[in-house]
């Protein structure tokens, strides 16, 4: 099963994830913050991460950039209540790039489109 | 004694003497200053002196002595009169060069008063004068203006003219600047460009003078060794006058005067007179060359003091935008997740939910509230957004694919073709990217829905003096001008929050930019957008 990572402040908005993103075959593991995140990325691997860019006091954007240097396998899918960060630089290292929505469509559809292209990369690889 | 010489007698008639006119009525009773102003110079008291030493009177040679040394000192002290009448009328005349030059920083009204002072009739009364001014920076002694007539015909005129007129030296000075002050620059432009002499040429003979700060009277100027021929020649005469201006030991300039018409002599005199009016002279104009560089100066100042003051309001209202977008972003995030939640969770208990359960009616309510707010919150981020644009040169071509690979799911899904033409070799334009990227998408996104059947989205490049020119033909939504209008207005009819605010949000960015953004639309052909981005940074406003 394709593991997903979550990484949300909020508890609800994880809770709305792992139900929906359940619903789509995925299996979700949640964390709340950076350490957090980083501490379960320790212990197991995961096919994708979802991380929301304000975490807190934290910035999302330093946490993507650590994902992208150690776990440059692992594509990174940025969700954020700022539609501003798609077009910037920082936010350019991610993979895929959503804006929060109750209508989690796009997040579903970006999540299938990145994966895709991973695996697409990995048949490339093999080969 | 003659009876008809007067000299004894105390009180005598009019025409007793033929040496008192009619208005010398005084003189007729006053012997004694009769005696004293007439008789010494008459023929019959003469005749009378020598009777008496033809007779013997020893007291005869003893008059006829003192009448000699009476004559010799009435001479001198008439001579020292007049040169006492001629110093005062100088005084006087410097007194009022004085007055008009001090109440002057303007150089060129300084240098007409000076120069007509110089040919004036009642100043110096030289026929030409030329005035050179030092230029440290380019290090030459250089011709700055003439006055004075070109030959006899011109003199006559204006000498005439200047009688006639019996103006004072301000009034005549005003005149010159007004009327003459360009057409003699002009007249004798060729003769100012040869007198321009490097400060270097120590042998040159105006050099000399302006080095030994003295005055020189140059006399036979075509022989003279000190003297190049070519000055000699350009002058014309073989006698000129050149006056260095100096003030506090300041090399300011020189004047070169003659009488090229009338070749009076210029005398020891009219020199030390000159000397004395070159002082002030070139006090006032470095005093009037520093307060134009004052000027230059305070202007500069003025305008740095306006500038800064530009970018301290600019600050400020940086401040308060970034203090704006701060609490817009911090409502957005704390808006933006509830929302989500509240959405999601509906969407979640719609999808599980029967089609039958009689509360989906409500769970579609919150789902589609949600959704429009969603909306309002992304138009109010776009605008806080665009309050601070933050330009850079970028590619045309990746600004356009970046928005097409962002639009081109949803557009192809909804059946739309989408070609792009790129112009040739295409400069990079200066653009804030990312309120670019989202005008286009904006203008793509609200193409989608078109009513027309042609659902083609043509997208050209090119590339126009300092701009490249952004076209996009949308011939699927077929809407007339004054709707189009309306969709460019913000808060209009057309455009409530959450629905359409996209097109007058992109026309506020782009405005913000000073990027010029055209929307025609055909009720039969569609809609056509021109967007004309600047190629240069100064074209920005």
């Amino acid at each position: 099963m394709i593991r997903l990572l979550v990484v949300d402040d909020e508890a609800n908005i994880r809770l709305l994830y792992t139900e929906e993103l359940k619903d789509e075959g995925y299996e979700v593991v949640t964390a709340a913050s950076s350490a957090e995140a980083v501490e379960k990325l320790q212990g197991s691997t995961f096919d994708l991460a979802v991380l929301d860019i304000k975490l807190k006091n934290e910035s999302g954007i330093e946490l993507l950039q650590k994902l992208v240097k150690e776990r440059h396998n692992m594509p990174v899918v940025l969700c954020s209540a700022f539609s501003c960060y798609k077009d910037d630089f920082s936010a350019w290292l991610a993979d895929g790039y959503v804006v929060k929505s109750g209508d989690l469509t796009e997040l579903k559809h970006e999540i299938a489109r990145v994966l895709a292209k991973k695996a697409q990369k990995g048949k490339a690889g093999e080969k | 004694m003659d009876q008809e010489c007067c000299w004894n007698r105390d009180v005598i008639e009019q025409g007793d003497c033929p040496n008192v006119d009619e208005n010398e009525e005084d003189l007729l009773v006053s012997k004694r200053q009769r005696n004293l102003e007439k008789c010494c110079e008459c023929p019959r008291f003469l005749n009378e002196l020598q009777r008496l030493y033809d007779e013997g009177n020893p007291l005869a040679p003893v008059l006829a002595g003192f009448l000699v040394e009476y004559r010799r000192q009435k001479t001198q002290i008439q001579s020292l009169v007049s040169f006492l009448d001629n110093k005062t009328l100088e005084i006087r005349f410097l007194h009022e060069l004085g007055y008009v030059l001090q109440s002057s920083v303007d150089l060129d009204e300084v240098l007409s008063v000076a120069l007509t002072a110089i040919t004036a009739g009642k100043g110096f009364g030289m026929n030409r004068a030329f005035l050179l001014l030092c230029d440290r920076d380019e290090g030459v002694l250089k011709g700055y203006l003439g006055l004075g007539p070109r030959n006899m015909e011109e003199a006559s005129r204006v000498w005439n003219e200047i009688l006639q007129s019996d103006m004072d030296l301000q009034t005549l000075a005003q005149n010159f600047r007004l009327n003459k002050l360009s057409s003699e620059r002009a007249k004798f432009h060729d003769v100012l460009e040869l007198l321009t002499v490097p400060l270097s040429n120590k042998d040159h003979i105006v050099i000399k003078a302006l080095d030994g700060k003295r005055p020189i009277m140059v006399e036979n100027a075509f022989q003279h060794p000190d003297v190049p021929p070519e000055l000699a020649n350009l002058l014309g005469v073989d006698t000129f006058l050149l006056m260095p201006l100096i003030s506090r030991n300041r090399q300011v300039g020189m004047i070169v005067a003659d009488n090229c018409i009338t070749h009076r002599a210029i005398t020891e005199e009219d020199m030390h007179s000159l000397e004395t009016f070159g002082f002030p002279v070139a006090f006032a104009i470095e005093r009037a060359s520093l307060y134009d560089k004052l000027q230059v100066e305070l202007n500069r100042v003025t305008e740095a003091g306006k500038k800064l003051k530009e970018q301290q309001e600019l600050i400020v209202r940086m401040e308060n935008m970034a203090l704006v977008g701060r609490i817009t972003s911090s409502i957005a995030h704390s808006v933006r997740n509830p929302l989500m939640i509240i959405g999601g969770f509906a969407r979640s208990m719609l999808k599980s939910s029967p089609a039958s359960d009689p509360k989906r009616t409500f769970m579609e309510s919150i789902v589609a509230e949600t959704r429009h707010l969603e909306g309002v919150l992304d138009e109010i981020l776009n605008y806080s957004d665009s309050l601070y644009p933050t330009r850079d040169f970028w590619d045309v071509n990746q600004l356009v694919e970046t928005a097409l690979r962002d639009s081109a799911d949803m557009l192809t899904s909804l059946g739309y073709a989408i070609r792009y033409m790129p112009g040739h070799a295409l400069p990079p334009v200066y653009i804030d990217f990312k309120q670019l990227s989202y005008c286009l998408r904006t203008v793509l996104q609200n193409d989608i829905n078109g009513n027309g059947t042609d659902r083609t989205i043509a997208i050209h490049s090119r590339s126009d003096e300092n701009c490249v020119i952004l076209r996009i033909e949308d011939r699927s939504r077929l809407i007339s001008q004054e709707e189009l209008d309306r969709l460019l207005v913000p808060f209009s009819e057309t455009s409530d929050l959450g629905a359409g605010l996209g097109l007058a949000l992109c026309k506020t960015m782009l405005q913000k930019q000073g990027i010029p953004f055209d929307a025609q639309s055909d009720l039969n052909d569609g809609i056509r957008y021109n967007i004309t981005l600047p190629t240069l940074k100064e074209e920005q406003p």
